[in-house]
Order: structure tokens, then C-alpha cells, then sequence
């Protein structure tokens, strides 16, 4: 029976599921629950997740759902996964556990709405919230910190001074990936002035090559369409400000 | 070498894990961190943790931080500890891992917003916010609403249909203790509609007694001194 992965590549901890399954040949097929259609509110979908949330799992008749509990159920039930992912080593495996903790109530907590609250909310047809963007992005700095200076210590090429990935760097990378569709001052405000940061973005990139590229192009296309948005609106802002030319006076 | 547990009773995730502790039979030490008195925001405690929060541990030059790792770090690493609590079985452990982290972005914002913004605001100094307060029990009867109706089984005690507890069940129970400081008349009104709920807390207070209750006399105490 073949692993069902319910997924919407638009959100960021699908696409480390997914990401995941291709780097190490998992065997599953990839059923789209499209979030701006409400696909995942159906009651169809509740039978899969009755939390509604993307992504879900099926393997046979199991099926789970929050997408740390499916990446470690993946690298752990499937042959062929290389320990990096999800060592065996207990001390290693508590640290990715806590920095997945800590994903959650920090970078993601700050991240999420951020995003969405300055820029995705439309799409969705819902209302932008600057003021929840505003305390969003305060927690998304502090995070943004903490990985550059705490998580990314030392030398080592990803999370925790690790020199092969592990689900840790998919999942929290993910989630960065997400910033790509801010404006371009904001997230070069925002990610400028962390360097180990952006280099262990690109480090996460390269370790999952060419599958990262190939999941992430629907954010990009949505990087796309609203860079192309802004310029119209600018363009239009500055049409009706076009000041008359000067006329000499003499 | 003795496992160092850094605590302050008042925080939910602490007493999940020193309840674990205790009904394990785990060496321990406990090493108090006052929060009122901020001694987590001190530089000593950041060499520690330095996300300067409640609990950690050293287990000889290893540290550890956030509470869910920590009691799964312990379950795995001390002989002695009974399976239930943290299952071999990967699709019983699955289970848990998704409850835990499910619980981090429902359950736990609940009491924390209630009693934060209620009872324990002179405690941090900060301002009491009633709106807040209504936020905070919308998510705790949204969160109640769906261990009641999915995680906990009609006929089964414990989480995920389960016979016996696991770690899961000490720190959803631990955190909706919590509650108990903004007075039982508020306990009643939010727990009322929740019966599988209620008859789960007694379980899981029952299968780890005394030390529940041992652990939990510091809200009475709290509460106490607080009213007066």
C-alpha cells in the first residue's frame, strides 16, 4: 500500500514532508488539498485529519497528522533512510526533538503570521492584519537571532553543528523559504544581517538538490505574481502623483 | 552522575517532568529557578538554557531544553522506565509525537493566556487583561472540545485510546491544572461540559499519585497567597 501524503505546497511544513519523501526515494503519492479552494475544510478531508491541517498522512490504515510526528514516523518506518535524517544516537535525536520544540512556539510562531499577515492573506481571501504582523515580526527577529547565534553555533554546515541535514534543517528551512514572498525590502531587512542564517538556507538547498527547487516553485511563482502585483500598484501611485512639469516663469 | 533538573513548580511543563521522575524512581536533583524573582532571565541560568526557560536539564556536560524532548530523552535513557509512557511501537510513539505537538499550538496557549493575564499578572508585573483572559478560554474549550470528542476513546482511561499513560497525558494534564489557580467556580464553568475530560484528569492523577498531587500543592498554595 502506497504512503499517502495530503499536501499543499504552498505551506511550508508540507513541503519538507515532501521534500523528505523524494531525497530518500519514499515510495507515495502526493494528493493536492488545494487551502485557497478549502479543501481542506471538506468533510472528506476530516476523515483524513478531523484537525483539518495539510499535511496528513496515510500508510495502510494509519494514518497521522503534524508534520514533525510524520517526518520522524517517515525516516523511522522506512528502509533506507540515512541516520543523519533522525539519528539513532540519543543525544543527537533529543537535540533535533528540542529544536523542532522550539521551532514551533519561536521561528514558526513568528514567521507564519507574518507572512501571512502582510502579504498571503488576500489570496486566501481573508483581511491583512498589520497589527498581528507587527508582533509577529518582532518574534520572527528574536528567532531569526537565535538561530544565528545559538542553533547555527560552531562550524558545522547545518543545525546544531551538524555537517549532514536532518529533518530539523527541512522543516525550519521551509519555513524561511516562506519569507520569498515578501517584499524584497523586508525580507533582505529582515534576513541581511544573518549571515550563517542565509548560508545554511542555501547549505539545506544544496543537500536536497534538485528536489528543494522543484517543491519550492510554487512559492516562487507566487514570489512572482506578487512582485509583478507591487510594481502595478507603484506604477499606478506614481501615474496619479505625476507632478505637472515645471513651467518657466521667465 | 545525578540528573539536574533546573524547576519552578509553578510552570506546567516542570511538574510534568518532575511528576515523571518521581513516579520512575529517576535520580533527580531538583534546582530551583525562581521565576517570580526572574532568576531564569539571570546570566547563569542562560549558560543553562539559553532560551532562558523552564525546564531544563544537565545529564553530566548534556544539557537539554523544552519540556517534550526532555521526558522523552529520560523515558529513552533510564532503565527502569515502564514502555507505556513512551512506546517502542512506532505507530503508538507516532500517535504521541502528534498529540504533544498538537498540544504545543492548542491546548497549552489556553491556561497560559487565562492565567497570565488573571491571577499571575502582579505576579510578573504586567497589566490585567480581561479581553485576553476571554481569548485564552476560547482556546482552552476549543482544545478541551477536541480531546474530548478525538484523542480521548469512550471506553479507553488514558490518550489515544490507551490503557495506560504515556507522556502525552502528563503534560496535557499538567498544563490544565493550571486553571485550577483562577478558582474552582472558573474550573467548574470551563470543565463542566467535559466529562471524558474530567474522568481522564482523575486517571492520570490516580495512576501517578502521590506525586500529582504532591506537585500540584503549590497552586493551592499560590492561590492562597494571592487572595490574601
Amino acid at each position: 500500500m502506497k504512503l499517502k501524503v495530503y499536501a499543499d505546497r504552498m505551506s511550508q511544513p508540507c513541503r519538507a514532508v515532501i521534500i523528505f519523501c523524494k531525497v530518500n526515494g519514499i515510495d507515495y503519492e502526493e494528493i493536492k488539498v488545494h487551502i485557497s479552494k478549502g479543501q481542506h475544510l471538506t468533510p472528506e478531508f476530516a476523515e483524513i485529519n478531523p484537525m483539518k491541517q495539510l499535511p496528513a498522512i496515510a500508510d495502510g490504515r494509519f494514518k497521522l497528522f503534524e508534520s514533525h510526528a510524520i517526518l520522524i514516523y517517515l525516516a523511522c518506518a522506512f528502509p533506507g533512510v540515512a541516520d543523519h535524517w533522525y539519528p539513532a544516537d540519543v543525544f543527537k535525536r533529543s537535540k533535533i526533538h528540542s529544536v523542532l520544540d522550539w521551532h514551533h512556539s519561536n521561528l514558526r510562531h513568528g514567521a507564519a503570521p507574518y507572512v501571512f499577515n502582510t502579504t498571503i492573506a488576500p489570496i486566501l481571501g481573508r483581511p491583512l492584519n498589520p497589527q498581528v504582523a507587527a508582533e509577529a515580526e518582532i518574534i520572527l527577529s528574536s528567532s531569526l537571532s537565535k538561530l544565528e547565534s545559538f542553533w547555527l553555533k560552531g562550524n558545522g554546515r547545518f543545525l546544531l553543528g551538524g555537517n549532514q541535514p536532518s529533518i530539523a534543517d527541512l522543516s525550519l528551512v521551509c519555513e524561511l523559504m516562506q519569507l520569498e514572498v515578501l517584499d524584497e525590502k523586508d525580507r533582505t531587512r529582515l534576513l541581511g544581517p544573518h549571515k550563517k542564517v542565509q548560508q545554511w538556507i542555501e547549505n539545506t538547498r544544496n543537500a536536497t538538490s534538485p528536489h528543494f527547487d522543484e517543491v519550492h516553485r510554487v512559492i516562487m511563482l507566487a514570489k512572482e505574481r506578487q512582485q509583478h502585483q507591487r510594481l502595478k500598484a507603484a506604477k499606478n501611485e506614481g501615474g496619479s502623483n505625476m507632478k505637472r512639469p515645471l513651467v518657466s516663469r521667465m | 552522575m545525578k540528573l539536574k533538573v533546573y524547576a519552578d513548580r509553578l510552570s506546567q511543563p516542570v511538574r510534568a517532568v518532575i511528576i515523571f521522575c518521581e513516579v520512575n524512581g529517576i535520580d533527580y536533583e531538583e534546582i530551583k529557578v525562581d521565576l517570580a524573582n526572574r532568576e531564569h532571565l539571570t546570566p547563569e541560568f542562560a549558560e543553562i538554557n539559553p532560551m532562558q526557560q523552564l525546564p531544563a536539564i544537565v545529564h553530566g556536560s548534556f544539557k537539554l531544553f523544552e519540556s517534550h524532548a526532555i521526558l522523552i530523552y529520560i523515558a529513552s535513557s533510564f532503565p527502569g522506565v515502564a514502555d507505556h509512557w513512551y512506546p517502542a511501537d512506532v505507530y503508538k510513539r507516532s500517535k504521541i509525537h502528534s498529540v504533544l505537538d498538537w498540544h504545543h499550538s492548542n491546548l497549552r496557549r489556553g491556561p497560559i493566556t487565562i492565567v497570565q493575564n488573571s491571577i499571575l499578572a502582579p505576579v510578573f508585573r504586567s497589566p490585567l487583561n480581561p479581553e485576553a483572559v476571554a481569548e485564552g478560554e476560547k482556546i482552552l474549550s476549543a482544545a478541551l472540545s477536541k480531546t474530548e470528542s478525538f484523542w480521548l476513546d469512550d471506553n479507553r482511561p488514558f490518550l489515544l485510546g490507551q490503557n495506560q499513560p504515556s507522556i502525552a497525558d502528563l503534560f496535557l494534564v499538567c498544563d490544565i491544572m493550571q486553571v485550577k489557580l483562577v478558582g474552582e467556580t472558573d474550573w467548574n464553568r470551563l470543565l463542566g461540559p467535559y466529562k471524558k475530560v474530567q474522568q481522564w484528569i482523575e486517571n492520570t492523577r490516580n495512576a501517578t499519585n502521590p506525586h500529582f498531587d504532591e506537585l500540584h500543592k503549590v497552586l493551592k498554595e499560590l492561590k492562597e497567597k494571592l487572595q490574601n
